[in-house]
């Protein structure tokens, strides 16, 4: 165990450095950063200036020496925008998406498995129907969409919750529920399957034979071998919210996470803070998934890293 | 994970000011809505009462008003600070922290009075030392303000006496008085200090009260106003990105003003006002090679555009035809006496026909999403082209490779650009697209050169005026743009918030009132 772990942080060491690799080459060599930074009147000794101030003059191996020395230090200098540290802004929007996205994920992980498991019992059900039916809806709705509803629905018309913003709880309903549903739904789909799998299998029909006791049967044995490929899917959902959803939804109700910074460094062109976000991001996901596999191995002993 | 990094950061290359949601700020405030009501919100330090929320596009870069240069700056600190120099709301200028309209001492030499009895918000006088502190601050090459071209004229600035103020140029600067429009004042010991940036200290009718960061900034009604505290007891400016959940927020009765509403949104809106801005897009004709070099070919470009249509019907009525130059009538050297070149595409291909352009293709260069409906007018324009004739070749880059066509050796025939002069004196715009040298100048004529550089130093208002007025008629005369339209600036508004737009675009919330 204590290999496999170690085996597997050093996989995601390696998936960041390319990361690393990436972002510098995609900011260094695709367009020119200095002259998408200033304003289109800048003076071309203003265009010199700026970029010599950036260490953007020099050559793109010294450039991506700085660039790695800096990286491993944590250190990804000023945000243009905002001169202040890029990691320090980042740290401060950081917690607002993991509460969002974590709330959110335990929010639908709290729907998917008992309605998943009730529509497993009984496939072809009238409870069955209406819960893959509401999955199938789920999976169907843009968050972007199902957002601008909830707001015109709670906030506009009935006054219920704050349309954006944070820092109350009232702030995070409306984006807890957008981001939940859809993962809700996907779960639902997939608690359903994998439970419907089991329960077809021979263990399960001899307990059943048996009249063991039937929460015995299907919560500890069916769920347990169940739930690899749920927890799979659950931590893709905790990705898929962290490097993507959480921009949509962020800039929907404009709570300041690091969603919306991203977009807010995009538009003010700050390439510094964008790579620090980008890192982070990165970093978060790697880490995700290292727990992930860890995890798989413990409710699974079988499994052996690819 | 590459795949994600690799979109992230193009994304950075092609995001640009979009300016549907601004520069502009909008604010919300809490109102005494339901919807914000919950106990310690912490987004919304408004009292309720006379406050209000202004949602704007942006958030502030900094505080400090000499060193950024954004609209999310702008709109918080217009509040904050002042300048020497006002204008109106329909733009003339006007005596601010000045106590009357400078007088020139010689071809160099400016000399302010300053208003006496006016305190900054930590009870320091404001004297012709600050007034002298301010300028010599912002242009300090060590100080690297971006609002430096706002000033690159400016050499020092010294006390005479306690009220009196000299600032010097470094030639004849008939733009002095409009500079310093622009240049806001600060509090010299307050200014050293490191904390600057976050903790603004201004003569404004406006004092900063907190700033959490990523979400609101509020400021308070300064009773000590020497123009008489505001009607508007405090103001939450709240950071808002998206238009279209501005507009929710001014729905749900969070907001009192929004930035940036859409032409398309008015009618959701719980009111809205709009006015004329300062935003010109266009395009910029090759008068100097290929098929545009032929002056014929330039004005039936002209005359091939519906620009009524383009404004009614593009722009929903909230756009304005353009004159025939890159100018409003509140800018000055604004040509009163041109005229838009009217539709008509008869006469446009009897042109094409006399300068044997049938049928020539017309590379059209744009981009999307950094001006408002930039996409939707480039190929708006490119099938009024299409209708007389031309066939056209619609190039839409994203924004890095729209900036190498645009400053490329070779302009294309017609490349898309939308301009705004924050001075609102025609230099500005002169020196970006009519002088020979201008980043988006493309043209050769030495005339208009001579006349934009004559008006730089040229002392005699009217006489100066008449130079750009010259220069406005025969960049109309020979087509060197596709004109098109003047922007108007749309904002929303809550039911109870009184307020008329101006045409500087600055949201003065000492001229705002509630209603009741």
């Amino acid at each position: 165990m204590g290999r496999f772990a170690l085996r597997r942080v050093i996989h995601g060491i390696v998936v960041v450095f390319g990361v690393t690799v990436v972002v510098f080459v995609v900011t260094r060599l695709i367009g020119d950063p200095v002259r998408v930074m200033l304003p289109l009147e800048a003076s071309l000794e203003q265009r010199a200036a700026f970029a010599a101030e950036l260490g953007f003059d020099r050559s793109i191996p010294a450039q991506f020496a700085s660039y790695l020395g800096d990286i491993v230090r944590f250190d990804f200098g000023e945000s243009l925008w905002q001169d202040r540290s890029a990691m320090a802004i980042v740290f401060e929007h950081l917690p607002r998406t993991l509460i969002l996205v974590s709330a959110s994920i335990v929010l639908a992980v709290v729907i998917a498995v008992p309605l998943g498991i009730v529509a497993s019992l009984r496939p072809g059900s009238i409870l069955d129907r209406v819960s893959t039916t509401l999955g199938l809806i789920g999976l169907s709705i843009p968050n972007f969409w199902l957002g601008a509803m909830l707001i015109l629905l709670f906030s506009v018309t009935f006054g219920w919750f704050p349309t954006s913003g944070s820092g109350t709880l009232k702030h995070a309903v409306l984006p807890v529920v957008t981001f939940a549903l859809p993962a809700a739904a996907r779960l639902t789909m997939m608690v359903r399957s994998s439970m419907i799998d089991e329960l077809n299998k021979q263990y399960v029909q001899m307990a059943r034979a048996k009249n063991l006791p039937f929460m015995r049967t299907v919560g500890l044995h069916a769920f347990k071998n169940a739930s690899v490929p749920v927890m799979t899917l659950t931590g893709w959902e905790y990705i898929r919210a962290l490097a993507g959803f959480s921009v949509v939804v962020e800039t929907v109700f404009a709570y300041p996470g690091l969603g919306f910074l991203a977009i807010q460094s995009i538009r003010r062109q700050d390439l510094i803070l964008l790579q620090a976000i980008v890192l982070t991001v990165a970093l978060m996901i790697v880490v995700v998934n290292v727990l992930m596999d860890v995890a798989y191995k413990a409710v699974d002993p079988r499994i052996k890293l690819a | 994970m590459a795949a994600l990094t690799t979109l992230a950061l193009l994304a950075v290359a092609c995001g640009g000011d979009d300016t549907t949601d601004d520069d502009g700020t909008a604010v919300p405030t809490e109102t005494d809505g339901a919807t914000t009501g919950d106990d310690g919100d912490a987004t919304t330090g408004a009292d309720s009462g006379n406050g209000i929320v202004i949602a704007i596009g942006s958030e502030p870069t900094s505080l400090d008003p000499q060193l950024r240069d954004d609209g999310g700056e702008r709109a918080v600190n217009d509040n904050v600070y002042e300048t020497l120099i006002a204008r109106t709301p329909e733009g003339e200028l006007t005596p601010g922290l000045a106590a009357e309209m400078p007088t020139q001492v010689d071809e160099t030499t400016w000399e302010f009075t300053v208003r006496e009895g006016v305190t900054f918000h930590n009870g320091e006088p404001f004297n012709a030392e600050s007034v002298a502190f301010s300028v010599n601050r912002i242009i300090d090459p060590e100080f690297n303000s971006e609002q430096i071209s706002f000033f690159n004229t400016i050499t020092g600035a010294e006390a005479v006496d306690d009220t009196t103020v000299r600032i010097t140029t470094d030639g004849p600067d008939p733009v002095l008085p409009s500079r310093m429009y622009w240049m806001k004042m600060v509090e010299p010991v307050s200014a050293e200090d490191a904390g600057f940036a976050e903790n603004p200290v201004g003569t404004g009718p406006y004092r900063f009260t907190s700033w959490n960061r990523g979400e609101s900034l509020q400021l308070e009604a300064n009773p000590d106003y020497w123009d008489g505290a505001p009607a508007i007891g405090s103001v939450t400016y709240r950071f808002v990105p998206e238009a279209g959940t501005r507009l929710s927020g001014l729905s749900a009765g969070e907001f009192d003003l929004m930035t940036n509403l859409l032409p398309e949104d008015t009618e959701r809106a719980p009111n809205f006002a709009s006015v004329q801005g300062l935003e010109h897009p266009h395009f910029i004709l090759n008068t100097m090679e290929g098929v545009t070099a032929d002056p014929r070919v330039r004005q039936a470009i002209n005359l091939a555009v519906d620009k009524e249509a383009i404004a009614n019907d593009l722009f929903q009525g909230f756009a304005v035809v353009d004159q025939c130059q890159i100018s409003s009538p509140s800018w000055f050297g604004f040509n009163p006496d041109l005229e838009a070149y009217p539709y008509d595409p008869e006469r446009a291909e009897e042109l094409i026909a006399e300068a044997g352009a049938e049928g020539e293709t017309i590379e059209i260069v744009s981009e999307s999403g950094r001006w408002l409906k930039d996409r939707e007018l480039t190929e708006t324009v490119a099938a009024y082209l299409e209708a007389v004739g031309f066939t056209t070749d619609v190039q839409i880059f994203e924004f890095d490779e729209y900036l190498n066509r645009l400053f490329g050796d070779v302009r294309p025939p017609a490349i898309f650009i939308s301009h705004s002069n924050e001075l609102q004196d025609a230099d500005r715009t002169a020196s970006f697209e009519l002088e020979i040298g201008g980043t988006a100048t493309s043209h050769d004529d030495d005339e208009i050169h001579q006349w934009v550089t004559d008006a730089r130093t040229e002392t005699d208002v009217d006489a100066r005026e008449e130079l750009y007025r010259n220069a406005w008629q025969k960049a109309c005369d020979e087509a060197f743009m596709l004109f098109l339209i003047n922007n108007e600036d749309i904002y929303g508004l809550s039911e109870r918030l009184e307020w008329e737009p101006r045409v500087d675009a600055k949201l003065l919330v000492k001229e705002m009132s509630l209603a009741g």
